[in-house]
Formats: structure tokens, sequence, C-alpha cells
């Protein structure tokens, strides 16, 4: 049962994966003008026909398109992401570095976002009808509606430009060439990224956990548990908040996507030297095979953070066995 | 989906819309759809409303606002009131064609998934997981990218890759009806499949396709915008997103011209907000499960 159902999960991801790069060699393939001469075009200023011609073999443009698909499947598996034409660098190499610092910014706005999404939402959830739920459900209805970019700039304006609280962007201060990176120095720059980035997931989380907690409220184990005399927190936060969280856990995983979307702005108005700045950068120089990689990292990003909340489901809720 | 009028249940489920009702009525609801319409009117009479030409050089550049600019105008000289209320154009359009798109399609795969049940299910079901873990925003700007779309194709690419998330919902709701009394009698009566899913099955689940209709729109609002904020809207009109990025991009921060700022972002959340609280209130009213929660 185990293994039947990590092999089925891997068949999945290993089919996203797949229908992502034949995404990317449609694209290839149908866009207009060809790849080649657009690649010249980025080192000559007007690309020679018979240059054109004489990479295209190189590289086997000129074979059958069914060839040409599987040899750039193998290479993408291989690891050959293709060059990055704006960073003369391998794209796997350039798109791995800009990962870690994006993670550096999901990784906590995430868990943030969970712990204090989980909490109020199972609050307002258990206590519906109430103010506090009124006022947290229309809050985070309002703070939905609020576009991240938008929302990043009037909090970097605020907080960074007028009350000069952070700096305006970067991920170090100038010194950092003398004193090399200071790891205080770097939170203080991660501090309004990452808080923007809490805003803008927290709303989703509170939104499941509060209609998971709507649910569970009627459950009968709930009605026992008063019964046996409980006071109220110890129902709220014992019994219902523990079976109200395990669908947001799973959708916090599906999140992901939405996160990394977030954090292109997010990283972009902050100057954040992740894969959303990276993906700004090579929209503006047209970096095609950057923006390939990009989109095949953040699959995988998705991927592996569906596998994750799989992981940690039985940890939550002992009857799960993985699989079952 | 109910067809029994308020029950006294239903009646308190919208208890939570209390403050803001006034006699039975739902406020919330009217108030929302009353910004949506004017919105909708902005956009349609664009032309008649805004004093320049948007594209124009109406006076000198970056002016503070005054009678004749009333937000002042950009560093292009051009009006920035006008572009505000010519953006509204392309923010309907990015929204409503987006979400049409998506909820068609969600509607259509979602009847067909459920109604037929078994294999056709698990087939589709597995199809939309494996879809909805392809990252669709960073899809959607690469093929932005490569094709340079106009916005209308823009607005249908977005509702293509966005959209499946609505799937599960649509069909959840049909699998329920697939098996009542009343489809399992039209069948007896030698109805076919296409004439049950259209006919009995599709205006049953019409209110929760029209709530996801408002939230999709929603989305492909602010996506859309987001779009224009990257730099690669289309560029023979104005939108919002473009507005902010010009004015972040060419000194609008540095020297605090709120008015070149906060005017687009303003108005982008505040229709946002308007669809967001139409949903909210209007699936208050229709969802079954805000109903039988009241034990």
């Amino acid at each position: 049962m185990r293994l039947a159902y990590v092999l089925r999960r891997l068949l999945y991801s290993a089919l996203a994966f797949g229908i992502s790069v034949t995404i990317m060699f449609a694209i290839l393939h149908f866009m207009p003008g060809d790849y080649i001469t657009q690649y010249l075009e980025a080192i000559y200023t007007i690309a020679p026909p018979e240059v054109v011609e004489a990479y295209n073999h190189a590289y086997g443009l000129d074979r059958p398109l069914i060839e040409q698909y599987f040899s750039y499947l193998i290479g993408v598996l291989q690891g050959d992401w293709g060059y990055s034409l704006s960073y003369s660098r391998p794209v796997l190499d350039v798109v791995c570095e800009k990962l870690v610092w994006t993670l550096v910014l999901l990784l906590p706005a995430t868990v943030l976002s969970a712990i204090v999404g989980i909490v109020i939402g199972a609050y307002s959830g258990w206590k519906r009808g109430s103010k506090a739920d009124i006022v947290l459900l229309n809050g985070m209805i309002f703070l939905r509606a609020i576009p991240s970019y938008w929302l990043a700039l009037v909090i970097l304006i605020i907080f960074a430009f007028y009350l000069g609280f952070f700096p305006l962007g970067g991920y170090v201060s100038l010194s950092a060439l003398d004193t090399g990176i200071d790891p205080l120095d770097v939170m203080s720059h991660a501090a309004l990224p990452i808080f923007t980035l809490f805003l803008f997931s927290v709303t989703g989380i509170y939104y499941l956990m509060r209609n998971s907690m709507l649910m569970t409220a009627g459950e009968d184990y709930i009605v026992t548990a008063r019964s046996k005399g409980l006071d109220d927190p110890t129902i709220l936060w014992r019994h219902a908040v523990r079976n109200a969280m395990l669908p947001t856990v799973t959708m916090i995983a599906f999140q992901c996507a939405r996160m990394l979307a977030g954090s292109i702005f997010v990283e972009t108005v902050f100057s954040w030297p992740g894969l959303g700045m990276l993906t700004y950068e090579a929209i503006e120089v047209r970096d095609f095979p950057l923006l390939q990689g990009i989109l095949l990292i953040d699959t995988l990003f998705v991927i592996v953070a569906n596998i994750g909340a799989d992981m940690i489901y039985p940890f939550i809720d002992p009857r799960v066995e993985v699989g079952s | 989906m109910r067809s029994f009028g308020v029950t006294p249940h239903a009646r308190s489920s919208i208890r939570v819309w209390r403050w803001v009702t006034v006699s039975g009525h739902n406020v919330a609801l009217y108030l929302s759809l009353g910004v949506i319409l004017v919105y909708c009117a902005i956009a349609l009479f664009a032309p008649v409303i805004a004093p320049f030409d948007p594209f124009a050089m109406s006076g000198s550049p970056l002016a503070p606002p005054d009678a004749t600019h009333l937000l002042g105008t950009n560093d292009l000289a051009q009006d920035i009131f006008s572009r505000l209320i010519w953006g509204t154009r392309a923010t309907l359009i990015l929204g409503f064609l987006g979400a049409a798109v998506s909820v068609v399609m969600d509607t259509i795969i979602g009847i067909v998934a459920g109604y037929y049940g078994g294999r056709v299910d698990e087939a589709v079901m597995r199809f939309v997981d494996v879809m909805m873990t392809i990252p669709a925003f960073p899809l959607l700007l690469v093929v932005t990218i490569f094709f340079r779309p106009g916005i209308y194709v823009t607005a249908v690419i977005m509702g293509l890759f966005g959209g499946l998330n609505g799937v599960r919902i649509i069909r959840s709701q049909v699998l329920t009806l697939a098996v009542s009394d009343f489809v399992v009698g039209t069948k007896a009566l030698g109805a076919g499949d296409g004439y049950i899913m259209g006919r009995h099955i599709l205006p049953n689940i019409l209110p929760l396709v029209g709530v996801k209709f408002v939230t999709s729109a929603q989305h492909f609002m602010l996506v859309g915008i987001g779009l224009g904020f990257l730099g690669i809207g289309d560029q023979n009109l104005v939108d919002w997103g473009q507005m902010i990025e010009r004015a972040s991009q060419n000194g609008g921060i540095i020297l605090g011209l709120w008015w070149w700022l906060i005017p687009p972002g303003l108005a982008v959340t505040v229709i946002s907000l308007a669809l967001a609280w139409f949903a909210y209130a209007w699936e208050e009213r229709i969802n079954p499960r805000f109903q039988v929660m009241r034990v």
C-alpha cells in the first residue's frame, strides 16, 4: 500500500514535470521567429543566414521534431537547462543560486502565515458570527483584495522611505563589501519582504482554516467533549483545531504556487535577489532560456512542496498512514 | 440550489452580515454590486468622462493636481485622471473575459466528470491534479513574452491556464446531483445524457458557477494588472498595472508623488474588494453548507 502510493505519487510528479517540459518545448518550437536567430541576434546585431544554418545543424534543429523533443527531454533530465543569455552562465546554476535567496523569504513567510492563519482562522470559525469573527473575516477579505505589488510598494514607502525603519531594498548593506555578509544585516533587509509575503499568504490559510472549523464545529465528538464538561478553550485547541487543521495543511502546499507568483512582485519591489526578481530581469532583457529554467524550477518547487505536505500529514493525524 | 425559499435556518446563516443588514436586505451584497456597476459604467463611458486623450501630452510633465488635471500629469505629461478612467476598460476586460473562459471550462469539465463518474471522473481528476502542479503564473509570463498577445488573447490564455481549480468544487456538486431522484427519474423517462446535463444539472449548479465567476474575475483582474506591472501588458492600452509600474520606476516613489502612485492601486483595490465582498455575500446565501452547519 505504502509503496504503491509512493510510486503513484512519483508518477504524477514526473507527469507534471514532463508536461511542463513539453509545454516549454512546444512554446520554443511555435514561437514567432526562430530560436537560433534570436539567440544569435543577442550576440551579432544581424545574424547571417549561413551562420544560422550552421548553428541549426550543430544543435540538431534540422532533425525530425520527435528526435529534437527527446533530446531536449534528456538534456533537461541531465541538468542541461540551456545557457542564460544575460548571465552568460548555465541556467541551472543561476536558478539554483537564486532559489536559495527566495527560500530565505518564502520559508519564514510560509511558517509564520501557517501559524497565524491557523490560529486566528480556528478562533474565527469557532466564534462564528461574533464581533471578533466579523472583524477578522472582513479584515482578511480586505487584505486579500489588495494586489500584492501595490501592497509591497505602499509598505516600502511607509516603513522604509518615510519612517526609515528598514532599508529601501537589496539584501545586504554596502558595508558587506568590507565586513562580509552579516546575518543580522540580511535579516533587516528581509524583514519587509517577509512581512509582505506573510500578509499575502495568511489570508488564504485563514479562509481555509475558518471554513474547515465551521465544518468541524458541528461534529459529534465536539458535542461529546462538551458533554464531558470540558471547557471551551480545551475543546477548541485540543479537539477541534487538530482535526480542522488537516485539510488546511494540504492546501498550504497548493498555496506554494501562489506564493511563487507573489514573490515575483515582492522581490521586484524590494530588489531582493531571488527567483522572483530573476524572473523580472529575465522578462526585461527577454532572456528566454532563463525564463524556461525558472518555469521548470517553479514546477519542481511545487511538486516538492506537495510531497512534503503528504509526508508531514501522518505527524498531525496519527490515524493517517502515508498512502491510505 | 434551494427550492423552498428562505428557511429560518438560512436566514440565521447570513447573521455574519447582521451589522450591515438593513430590514432583511444584505447591504454588503448591494453595495458591492453598486461599485461593480459604477466601474462598468465608467469603462463604458470612458471617452465621455475622460477630459484628455490618455496618450496625448496635455500640459507640463509631473504637474501636481489642479483644476484641469485632477490628478496631475505623469513624466510624459499625460493626464493621470484620464489614464485612470481609460484603465478601467482594460481591467474589466482582463477580469471578466478571463473569468468567463475559466468558468465555462470548469463547468463543462466538472459536469462531465461528475455526471459520468467512475473512470471518466478518475481520469479527469488525475489530469486536474497534475495540471494544478504546474505554476500558472510563470507559465503565463513565458507565453505572454513569447507571443506578445493583445489584451483579449491575454485574458483568454489567463483563463485557460489559471482556471482549473474550480473543477473540483463544481464536480463535487454534480456528483450529488447525478444520483438525485430527479436526475434518475429523467433518465428513466429516456432523456439523453446531453439533455440531462444541460437542462437539469446545469441550472442547479448555476449559483455556484456564478460565485466562482465573481471570485475568478477578482483573481484575473489582479493577475492581469500584475502583467502590466511587470511591463508586459498590452502597450496599445492604458492599464493600471502599467501606470503603477511607470510611477514606481520613474520617480513616483522618490519624489513622493502620491497622486501618481496611489490612485491606480487604490482603483484596483476598490474593485477587487467589491468583487470579493459580492462573492462572499452571495456564497453565504446559496451555499448549503452554511445552512447545514446551524445545528
